[in-house]
């Protein structure tokens, strides 16, 4: 819901409950006062039409006095002359208005009756107002037949009394309507009776139409003899009964006397419509006026909502309120301040995400940016990719410091600046610059290399400082080296070590030479999945023993057949596999993989050495003796069948870990062997301080034994030194007759190599653990 | 005459009603009050004993003289063949009418003159009025008892040498309601001077104008 529409519904809101509130209260008061009002006018009415009554009943009375003293009714009452008795009270009854007469004896007998003959032996229904009348003339309303009258009964003398003369008046609905009108009385009188049965029913009224006993004195209830505000005919009035003087004979006669609430409400209607036509006024008036005043305030807010979202999208044009007053105004121009502030802000950070700060040059991401965008426009275009670096710079940090270090960057940005006119220069590392030449071939580019090497060769002078910097370039060439702009900065980086390290300072990307070829890394991953699928083999490549002419060993060498690239030599993924940190997984698997054969062929009675290879990094595991040990008791393997084999390079100079390591795996009953031995630069004074019990002279001094006498002298020389200080000494690579000859004359322990036997699956190698004694002259690579 | 009316209403009070009904006395004295602590005069007590009729006397006539719109006096007793004549002593005329069935006539009585006497030959009560006054009314009351008497203005009727024997009693007055006949009473009258009480109740005296008509 819009502030312009809530604000609106407030006040209209407002404004109608105060004015209900108000209507109501009035209402209240004023319905409060007129039924107090008539109240008041009832019981004075009450007391009125009772007194009213009982004057026209005493004139009445009086008229009925006077006829009865008329001389000849007198006789002829007195005569029994009845026709003219009947005819002479049909006669005053006319001049007294009564629609009845009747002549009484004193013993209550009706004689005579103006209405009709008289039966037998009938006696006037009202003997108390017969009593009566001998005192005073009685009269009295009575009901007769669903009619009031008043009954008048005076004696007639003659002069005492001789009979009394009844004269029945009729109350009925014109004579309450004089009533009524002669006097200030109520709108709404009625007579009622009791029909018998508790129940009231109405017999005159005066004008009005409703009649108020039905509803008063519904649910049998008794008639109000005090003020009641009744309902009758959609309309509220007060009412009161009040009984009149009757005879005790008679049904009960009352009046009932009503106030219209409506009727004294009338006047006020008037007052009433013009309220409401001043609300409907006001409510208009107030809510054009609060829709106004809502727009006034609500459209500010709208346009300064716009504004933000436009500043949300990077329009800060500041909002066209500044001319606004009072809140908004300020509100607006706080908005403006602000979104000024903000784009000043945001240039800013562009600016700093863009470049760098201290040579005030396009970093890195710039850079990017700005090749991405020459590439793409010009997909077909030729480019080249500088990459400028300091090969002292390093040297520089470590010496100087940094501030010189920035000093002396910033310096070699101002002298890249003129290359800006015909390339993109950024700074693209700390220690590197890039330099992007659009259109540019691969001979330019060099050309261009050596302008800039010109340019920073030029040592950096300040103070007493006099700072070579020793630059160098690589180049990437789009497209040969690459389409996108992240390759040909990294590609232009790496020629970038190239040059560094050659003496040629300018170097050209060369792929073949990439050591951060990405496949690598889906090597990785594939090797990591390949441990997990149990992808890798494990081949075994069988140890002759010389003496007895029999295999008594293999070395366990791993095999990794991918699904895509085919056989994957071994010493690549080895080697990533040592340098990406997985090489503890693979170690792990081949130990168990091998526990696990060694103990299948054991089963089977092949009692064979299984050697298997550890790595450098195996070495830092404090775990792996442990891990071993828990294998071999887990297949029951004796450590006798195990040998780890170590290249030279691996224990040489390692710490103190790696010692430990290899003597807790000697303490198990592990043989340790050392690899490639004769290559690297380990001597026998240090492999005494290690529990190694064999060695492994290196295929480099194996292969050609069989013609050269150095070769053979050196063999010769390591296992007669082997042998005096104790090691078993295996010939790796042996591929010939001679050198396997050679190799058993003088006394070698154990042969290895093509000539008797490639690495094999186990299943193959367990066949040649069954063949027997060796025929030496027969090749097993060739079997 | 104060001191004797004193004892007779000490008697009356320390006789007990019940005996006094059985009293005894030659001379009896009858208290009429009218029931709101006045005497009722003018009431006309009648005793009668069994066997006993009245005894013969020369008819009388008696005047009934009409002074200052009022029949003087208001009630008189007469025995049967005793004559009666109204006399007109005003300056008005006065219309002297009766409808009742012991007598009824009807004479226009000029200021100062008389009218010829009228014999009431039968007993009963005649009801006598001017119909050009309403107020003026008396009463003949024509009776053959042996023994009748009009209550004084204080409302006592008294019997003398009553001889003892039993009696009946009867009182009426022209005021008692219509209908209802006065007091009856059967009493037995010794040596011994007695006294009766009765309250009637009366209607207004229509004698007095105004009062009549008004509520």
């Amino acid at each position: 819901m819009s502030f312009r529409l809530r604000l609106s519904l407030l006040f209209v809101a407002t404004l109608i409950a105060v004015q209900i509130f108000t209507a109501l209260l009035i209402y209240g008061v004023a319905r409060r006062a007129f039924i107090a009002e008539g109240e008041r006018q009832l019981s004075a009415g009450a007391a009125a039409v009772a007194r009213q009554l009982d004057d026209i009943s005493s004139r009445v009375a009086d008229n009925v006095q006077v006829l009865s003293l008329d001389y000849a009714l007198r006789a002829a009452i007195a005569q029994h002359d009845q026709s003219t008795v009947l005819s002479a009270l049909r006669n005053h009854g006319r001049r007294i208005g009564a629609e009845r007469m009747l002549l009484i004896g004193l013993d209550g007998a009706i004689r005579a009756d103006t209405s009709g003959p008289v039966a037998d032996g009938a006696t006037f229904p009202f003997p108390d107002l017969a009593d009566a009348s001998l005192d005073r003339p009685a009269a009295a309303v009575v009901a007769l037949d669903r009619k009031a009258y008043w009954m008048i009964v005076v004696p007639v003398y003659a002069p005492e009394p001789i009979a009394l003369i009844a004269a029945g008046i009729p109350v009925d609905s014109p004579l309450l309507g004089r009533l009524q009108q002669l006097s200030a009385l109520p709108n709404t009188i009625e007579l009622v009776t009791d029909d018998g049965g508790g129940r009231w029913t109405d017999v005159a009224r005066a004008s009005e139409t409703i009649s108020l006993v039905a509803p008063l004195t519904t649910a049998g209830r008794a008639l109000p003899l005090q003020p009641t505000v009744v309902r009758a005919g959609g309309r509220e009035y007060v009412a009161l009964a009040t009984r009149l003087h009757e005879s005790q004979r008679s049904a009960p006669v009352a009046v009932v006397l009503g106030y219209s609430l409506d009727d004294a409400l009338r006047p006020y209607r008037g007052v009433a419509l013009a309220w409401l036509s001043l609300v409907a006024l006001g409510l208009g008036v107030g809510l054009i006026g609060s829709m106004l005043i809502a727009r006034s305030v609500a459209q500010p807010i709208e346009t300064l909502a716009a504004t933000a979202h436009r500043v949300e999208s990077g329009d800060y044009t500041p909002p066209a309120l500044l001319h606004e007053r009072g809140e908004i105004g300020q509100l607006a121009a706080a908005f403006a301040n602000m979104t000024h502030a903000i784009a000043e802000r945001e240039e800013r950070i562009r600016h700093q995400a863009l470049h760098d700060a201290v040579t005030g040059l396009p970093n890195r991401k710039a850079a990017e940016t700005a090749i991405r965008q020459a590439l793409g426009s010009a997909s077909n275009a030729s480019g080249a990719l500088l990459m400028v670096g300091l090969a002292r710079l390093p040297e520089i940090i470590q010496t100087m410091g940094h501030s010189i270090c920035d000093r002396l960057m910033q310096d070699a940005g101002t002298r890249l600046r003129p290359f800006a006119g015909r390339g993109f220069v950024a700074r693209a590392t700390d220690a590197q610059f890039s330099v992007w030449l659009e259109g540019t071939g691969k001979a330019d580019a060099i050309a261009i290399a050596f302008r800039i090497l010109d340019a920073l060769g030029v040592p950096y002078q300040e103070a007493d400082l006099s700072i070579d910097t020793a630059p160098a370039i690589g180049i990437a060439l789009h497209p040969q080296h690459g389409n996108e702009a992240s390759a040909l900065l990294r590609r232009a980086e790496v020629a970038l070590i190239a040059a560094l390290d050659s003496a040629d300072p300018v170097a050209v990307y060369d792929p073949t030479t990439d050591p951060h070829r990405p496949e690598r890394l889906t090597l990785m991953s594939d090797l990591r999945e390949a441990l997990d699928r149990n992808d890798l083999r494990l081949h075994y490549q069988p140890k002759l023993n010389l003496g007895d002419r029999r295999i008594d060993g293999v070395e366990a060498l791993v095999r990794w057949n991918h699904p895509q690239r085919g056989s994957v030599p071994p010493e690549t993924f080895v080697a990533l596999a040592e340098k990406t940190g997985n090489i503890r997984r693979l170690t792990r698997w081949v130990l168990a993989t091998s526990i696990a054969q060694a103990q299948e062929w054991a089963a089977r009675g092949h009692l064979v050495r299984v050697a298997l290879n550890l790595s450098a990094r195996d070495l830092e595991d404090a775990e792996l003796p442990r891990r071993v040990g828990d294998l071999l008791s887990l297949h029951g393997v004796s450590p006798r069948s195990i040998v780890c084999e170590l290249t030279e390079s691996a224990v040489m100079g390692e710490p103190e870990t790696a010692v430990q390591v290899l003597k807790r795996l000697a303490d198990l009953g592990i043989d340790l062997a050392i690899d490639d031995f004769g290559v690297g630069q380990s001597s026998f004074a240090y492999l005494r301080r290690l529990p190694v019990r064999e060695i492994k002279i290196d295929r480099l001094f194996t292969q050609r034994l069989g013609e050269d006498l150095g070769d053979r002298t050196l063999v010769r020389s390591i296992v007669e030194l082997g042998h005096r200080l104790g090691y078993r000494v295996t010939a790796e690579g042996v591929e010939t007759r001679s050198a396997i000859e050679y190799l058993c004359d003088i006394g070698c322990d154990h042969a290895q190599g093509f000539y008797i036997a490639r690495a094999l699956p186990a299943d193959a190698a367990e066949t040649l653990f069954s063949r027997g004694v060796w025929d030496m002259t027969r090749s097993g690579a060739r079997a | 005459m104060r001191a004797f009316r004193f004892v007779v209403r000490v008697l009356a009070r320390c006789i007990p009603f019940g005996l006094a009904v059985h009293a005894f006395a030659s001379e009896l004295i009858v208290g009429l009050d009218d029931g709101h602590g006045k005497p009722a005069a003018d009431a006309v007590v009648t005793l009668r004993k069994d066997g006993e009729t009245q005894e013969l006397h020369a008819p009388v006539t008696k005047v009934i003289d009409q002074r200052e719109e009022t029949f003087l006096p208001y009630v008189e007793i007469f025995r049967p063949g005793d004559a009666v004549v109204f006399r007109n002593s005003d300056r008005t005329r006065h219309h002297v009418y009766s409808f009742s069935a012991a007598k009824s006539f009807e004479f226009v009585i000029a200021p100062g003159d008389s009218t010829p006497p009228v014999t009431l030959d039968r007993p009963g009560e005649i009801s006598v009025g001017c119909n050009i006054h309403d107020q003026m009314i008396t009463h003949l009351v024509v009776s053959d008892a042996p023994w009748i008497t009009r209550s004084d203005a204080d409302g006592h009727a008294l019997f003398e040498h009553l001889p003892p024997g039993t009696y009946e009693l009867d009182v009426w007055h022209p005021q008692l309601r219509p209908g209802r006949p006065g007091p009856h009473r059967t009493l037995v009258v010794t040596d011994a001077p007695a006294s009766l009480a009765f309250t009637l109740p009366l209607l207004p005296d229509p004698r007095q104008t105004g009062e009549r008509n008004r509520y």
